[in-house]
């Protein structure tokens, strides 16, 4: 064929050092070179190396610039992470389609910065570490990697629609946290959770947990009980070990009023941002709601003093006992600070508007909870009655019993239907023995011996639905009774005391509540901004989080003269279609929720005990493993990545691309693969713990690699000073692989030396057959292995490992070959020099159109004429694909393979 | 046939001396004059005279923990059954144990016009003239009297055999005039005795019309197996008895002995016969697990392994054999089995002799149970 016609461009197969020395090689005769590689990023087995032979030289120190020269060099074009789908044509004018495979991250964004990485919940064995270190679902292949990007490891589909996360009103990454509670990251998770919620341990507690409601799985059987889960970190692991991350300061100060959940979001927020935040709190306590409101056996003090105590810690002020509009006002506030967020909450209480309440015994509840929880005495008698039916109401009543009450009885003018108070709340006190009188409502209070001794009530029955939408309670003529009571206290809802903000000319509702623009928090006067319970009337915790959050978002944008941007609201949650649901439920069986065990009712109404017992972590990690997003191995898609990636490079829709192209000539340099020697049973390769590969070995020492380069041995990870090397595992053997595989008599040498060089006087023993010392200066290496790095080598193969139970050594029996005795050798290492195979597959052999050997090396028409042309006109084979070589020989084969291929498409125009 | 035929043929060239035979090897272990590396090298190297006269030719086991893993794939214990018969045309036959008589026996029943009265023990056992299964007894009538001292009763283990049968509902026919299958003598060297009693076997049993063959000795079921199908011609199936039964567990419901509540630990000893040789390591122990009553505990060296019981062939056997036993046995009391199951009535006899002798060197008063698994299977359903 006309060398004109033919294409100056080639394909080179394997991202090695042959692949990366061919290429360059052929970029710099002019041709065009398309470098595939089926991994992340080039470099290939000699990017696992920790030093090279014969010259102890860092292996990537020596990779690196090749590395880089081939990704810069104007003639080559990296396809890595892509596979050869088809070739056709022939010489001079190959057709070849290329798989590019999904990553799932953008490489034209991706900087390589690695944020993605740390928020990552999935852990996996690293491959490229030999299955020692771990690596996380998105990565980077290694610290050098060429080109310097991350892909997604995403195997299968998630198979929940995480409507979890949706459905939260912050979006806490809840398939992250419980897949890395599941996975024992205790510390991890706590932190995860921490990045959308500062107080993880109390919300744990008391969250209405709207995630549950929406949880995938309760379509299946029961949802996760996410809440319960959600304080496992902290039970688990000691928070006060929380590190403080070193911010840098701005000049910019922020007041908070009131230190309830609100203000402790909005608080965290802005000190991580550097921002110098004062919180003004008028009780004696910070915590607001979460500390006077819920009551201690559903919310210990001490675990919220401990998450409070932490957001001080990154520097926020908390100055208790300071009232603003009493002994501060707004203006001042104004005046001394850059910005001031308002969120004061809903701490009055709404009066009964019945007859009698001013005797004394009548008492409001919030009141009431306030001064129980603040440490005041309170008397609340024999007889209580509690009117209302939220979950104020219930908490009063239980708080109640617990203050020495015989009677408590809670009195609701709805049924049980419209009780707004969660239902294991109304459940928790009926089995305490606190009785709900429905349908009914006091009408009057009265006295005996001058104290509160009756309540009239009359019954109720329920009629069209008034402007809250529930039916309208509507009083039954002659149903009055009176039951005696010594003490009432009424829980009928909550209202803000804003008063203190009219001055500043702050908008208010005709409820009192301060009006904002939802989508920032801002208020209509500059500077302040207000969230939580003060804007919206009584709510829940999460959600005052959320609004703290916005806020404190919002100010900063402000305090950076920056404009507000609203955050975009979020999709809601999905649901499962019937035929997901019979789907999932073919693919996992029914696993029950694992219920939270509750102190025993007689003992814990005694006090004030926890009545929650938390889950043991047997109990966790079996509710943590019922998650459908964590069933999957890879990706489960939680978006933290995507979260924290600033360049937005995420896309986790991405597809395979299949693209095609014109070559010339094509070069295999695909490398060597590691042969799987678990099957020789008598070195107990996979059972007895300290029996390692050599590759794993390179891993240990390198100084990349999973422990730093500290040479640890598996089962205690102690340094080990005399270790045995066992050569020809798997090769020179009819049973496994006949060859030689050439490289391992000079790199079991050169571990030897590495040990030494780790640590001084350590011993190197090594088992062989023969020493194949043939390159330059190699036999030189070996004696001066002898010679300066105390390593003995003792002709023999041995024939079996056992273990010393002790102290997990492995011992070697073995027949001295030169003597004729049989030994035993205990060693405290063993370094195995695993056969090495060819890495092509016959599918790959099949779509190149070559033939392979009964090995599975390249085989080759001519070997003495013809020794780097394979079977297949036009393309060629070097490196260990083509047969066994160290690295030397393999970039020697690759310039040659380049000179065939300029030959071959060389000449013409 | 010399011994260069021989290398070419078992093309034992390719050994390296890498020593890894010599390793494992339980003979070498402690006997320093053997080592399979070290006869091999020899024949390799022309020292072929040296090494068809050295004792030490036949003290290999044949238990093939050495080919097993040769990286060289050289079957030692065929080249040393090989070189043994180009001794013996020397005048070299190892020592017999036992003044020879076990060998005799053998050697008898090569005569043609031998009668021989041998299944008086046949009480309690249904038999039949004609049926499809044909129940090969092997030497265990001969055994008899030479080992009943030690308490090995290997006619025992020949009638419960043909009671399992039974209990499975098969009644076998039994030769009146069996012939030892010949395997001590093939691997002493003594082929053309052993290809006489290859060949009167294989008459008898081709004129009884058997179809299926079923042994409860392993060697005499390799011989079968491997061994004659280079001599004579025998078209039937051949199993062992562990076989048969593991095919049968539910037929045979196993019920405990009622005065054994307790679970008692067991552990098992892979014939080198029925293991290395053939294979066969599940069927006896998935057995053992079927049996109420007792629990499986592994040696440390189990299944393919397994440490042989010291002696073949009843030759050269000597104070290494005993210490191959004592370890074995050490191993066994190690897993804190109370009981050693066997497959192989040779491994009882051993094991047994070894604890018998009063001998006063360290380990010999080691006490362990051994039975044979046709015995422990046996009592089980009560039979």
């Amino acid at each position: 064929m006309h060398r004109e016609n033919r294409h100056k461009s080639v394909l080179v197969i394997g991202g090695g050092i042959a692949g990366i020395q061919a290429s360059l090689d052929l970029a710099n005769m002019g041709f065009k070179v398309y470098l595939v590689e089926k991994s992340p990023s080039i470099g290939g087995r000699m990017a696992q190396l920790d030093k090279t032979f014969p010259t102890n030289d860092c292996a990537m120190c020596i990779l690196a610039p090749k590395m880089i020269e081939a990704s810069s060099h104007p003639n080559i074009e990296l396809l890595t992470y892509s596979e050869i789908e088809k070739v056709s044509g022939e010489i001079g004018k190959f057709t070849v389609k290329i798989k590019k495979k999904a990553s799932f991250v953008d490489w034209n964004k991706c900087t390589g910065c690695g944020l993605c990485l740390e928020g990552c919940p999935v852990i996996i064995p690293n491959e490229f570490d030999q299955g020692i270190g771990k690596r996380k679902a998105i990565y980077m292949l290694f610290p050098q990697a060429v080109p310097r990007k991350c892909v997604i490891d995403k195997r299968e589909e998630r198979p929940c629609k995480a409507a979890c996360m949706d459905a939260c009103p912050v979006h806490t990454n809840v398939p992250g946290y419980i897949k890395l509670i599941a996975e024992g990251q205790f510390k991890e998770a706590y932190k995860l959770i921490r990045e959308t919620n500062p107080l993880p341990a109390s919300v744990g507690r008391v969250c209405y947990a709207p995630c549950q409601e929406a949880c995938n799985r309760g379509q299946l059987d029961e949802p996760l009980c996410i809440c319960d889960l959600k304080r496992v970190p902290a039970d688990q692991w000691n928070i006060e070990e929380l590190e403080v991350p070193v911010v840098a300061e701005t000049d910019k100060k922020v007041a908070i009023v009131g230190s309830g959940p609100a203000g402790l979001a909005a608080a965290n927020d802005l000190a991580l941002r550097g921002h110098e935040v004062t919180i003004f709190e008028a009780l004696p306590e910070p915590g607001g709601m979460l500390r006077v409101g819920i009551p201690e056996y559903r919310l210990p003090k001490e675990i919220l003093r401990q998450e409070i105590d932490y957001i001080q810690k990154l520097g926020v002020e908390i100055k208790t006992g300071v009232q603003v509009g009493k002994d501060i006002t707004l203006e001042k506030l104004k005046k001394d600070y850059d910005a001031i967020f308002v969120a004061i909450g809903a701490h009055g209480g709404m009066k009964l508007g019945v007859e009698g309440e001013d005797i004394p015994g009548v008492m409001e509840g919030i009141g009431f909870l306030r001064a129980t929880s603040l440490g005041e005495k309170v008397d609340v008698g024999k007889k209580v009655a509690v009117i209302g039916g939220g979950n104020t109401a219930i908490d009063c009543a239980r708080t109640a019993k617990r203050l020495g009450a015989k009677e408590v009885t809670i009195v609701y003018r709805r049924s049980r239907t419209e009780m707004p108070a969660s239902e294991e709340e109304v459940t928790a006190a009926e089995t305490e023995g606190i009785k709900i009188e429905f349908l009914t409502t006091p009408s009057r209070f009265s006295t005996g011996n001058k104290k509160l001794a009756k309540m009239e009530c009359v019954r109720m029955k329920l009629g069209e639905p008034d402007a809250s939408g529930r039916p309208r309670p509507i009083p039954i003529r002659g149903s009055e009774f009176t039951v005696p009571v010594d003490t009432v206290i009424a829980a009928l809802g909550q209202v803000p005391e804003t008063d203190f903000a009219k001055k500043l000319g702050v908008s208010l509702s005709k409820r009192g509540t301060i009006e904002i623009d939802v989508r920032t928090g801002g208020t209509n006067v500059e500077r302040v901004f207000a969230g939580g319970d003060v804007v919206t009337g009584p709510a829940f915790v999460i959600d005052a989080i959320a609004a703290g959050k916005k806020a404190a978002r919002s100010i900063h944008q402000y305090l950076n003269g920056q404009p507000l941007e609203g955050e975009e609201p979020g999709k809601e949650p999905e649901k499962f279609s019937q035929a997901e649901i019979e789907d999932r439920k073919r693919r996992f069986p029914p696993r029950n929720k694992v219920e939270m065990r509750e102190g025993p009712v007689k003992k814990r109404v005694q006090d004030f005990r926890e009545v929650a017992l938390g889950y043991s972590l047997e109990e966790a990690l079996e509710e943590a493993s019922r998650c459908l997003a964590g069933q999957i191995e890879g990706c489960i898609e939680c978006h933290e990545c995507e979260r924290r990636c600033e360049p937005e490079a995420i896309v986790y829709t991405m597809k395979d691309e299949t693209i095609a192209l014109k070559v010339g000539a094509i070069i295999l340099a695909s490398g060597l693969g590691l042969y799987d020697i678990s099957s020789l049973t008598e070195y107990g390769y996979g059972k007895i713990k300290n029996v390692i590969t050599a590759m794993e070995f390179e891993r240990l020492t390198a100084a990349s690699g999973p422990t730093m380069g500290a040479l640890k041995r598996p089962s205690d990870g102690k340094l080990p000073v005399n270790i045995a090397f066992i050569q020809c595992v798997g090769s020179r053997d009819f049973r496994n692989k006949t060859y030689c595989s050439s490289v391992c008599c000079m790199h079991a040498t050169k571990e030897a030396m590495l040990a030494f060089e780790h640590h001084p006087g350590t011993k190197s023993t090594i088992f062989y057959m023969d020493m194949r010392a043939v390159g330059k200066r190699f036999q030189e290496y070996v004696a001066r292995a002898k010679k300066d790095y105390n390593a003995t080598y003792i002709r023999a193969r041995p024939g079996r490992i056992e273990v010393n139970a002790e102290n997990d050594n492995p011992i070697i029996w073995y027949e001295e070959t030169t003597s004729g005795e049989i030994r035993s050798f205990e060693a405290e290492l063993v370094v195995l020099a695993q056969a090495m195979v060819p890495q092509i597959t016959q599918d790959l052999a099949e779509i190149l159109g070559i033939e392979l050997d009964e090995n599975g090396f390249v085989e080759v028409p001519d070997k003495l004429l013809q020794p780097l042309d394979t079977t297949r006109l036009g393309i060629f084979a070097c490196g260990y694909v083509h047969s066994p070589r160290d690295i030397p020989d393999s970039v020697t084969q690759a310039s040659g393979a380049a000179g065939r291929t300029a030959e071959a498409i060389a000449g013409g125009k | 046939m010399n011994l260069e035929d021989i290398i070419k043929e078992t093309k034992t060239y390719y050994c390296l001396e890498c020593g890894k035979c010599t390793a494992v090897c339980p003979v070498s272990r402690y006997n320093s004059n053997f080592s399979p590396r070290f006869m091999l090298e020899r024949a390799l190297m022309g020292f072929g005279d040296e090494l068809i006269h050295d004792r030490e030719l036949f003290s290999c086991l044949a238990c093939y923990a050495c080919s097993k893993l040769c990286p060289s794939d050289v079957d030692y214990p065929v080249f040393t059954q090989k070189v043994r018969n180009l001794a013996s045309g020397e005048g070299e036959h190892g020592d017999c144990a036992h003044s020879g008589t076990l060998h005799t026996l053998m050697r008898l029943m090569s005569r043609s016009d031998i009668k021989q009265r041998r299944l008086d023990w046949l009480d309690g056992c249904r038999t039949s003239e004609k049926s499809e299964v044909l129940y090969f007894v092997g030497c265990a009538p001969y055994f008899q009297p030479v080992f009943e001292d030690i308490e090995v009763n290997p006619v025992n283990i020949a009638r419960n055999s043909i009671k399992v049968l039974n209990a499975l509902g098969i009644e076998p026919m039994v030769l009146p005039n069996e012939r030892c299958c010949g395997h001590d003598l093939l691997w002493t060297g003594d082929v053309e005795t052993f290809k006489k009693l290859a060949q009167f076997n294989a008459q008898m049993i081709k004129e009884s019309g058997a179809k299926k063959l079923v042994f409860s000795c392993p060697e005499g079921y390799r011989t079968f197996k491997i061994d004659y199908p280079r001599y004579v011609e025998l078209d039937c199936e051949l199993m062992h008895i562990t076989e048969l039964l593991a095919q049968n567990l539910s037929t045979l419901s196993l019920r405990a002995k009622r005065s054994n509540p307790e679970v008692k630990l067991v552990t098992y000893q892979d014939p080198c016969r029925l293991g290395r040789h053939l294979g066969i390591y599940e069927p006896p122990r998935e057995i053992i697990k079927a049996i109420p009553g007792i629990k499986l505990v592994e040696m440390e060296h189990s299944g393919d392994d397994s440490i042989c019981c010291g002696t073949s062939a009843w030759t050269n056997c000597s104070s290494y054999s005993k210490e191959i036993r004592v370890e074995r046995l050490s191993e066994a009391k190690a897993t804190g089995a109370e009981l050693m199951i066997t497959a192989c009535p040779k491994c009882q006899i051993h094991f047994k002799c070894t604890m018998a002798d009063k001998g006063a060197e360290k380990g010999s008063d080691i006490k362990m149970e051994v039975m044979d698994l046709v015995n422990v299977v046996a009592n089980a359903i009560d039979i």
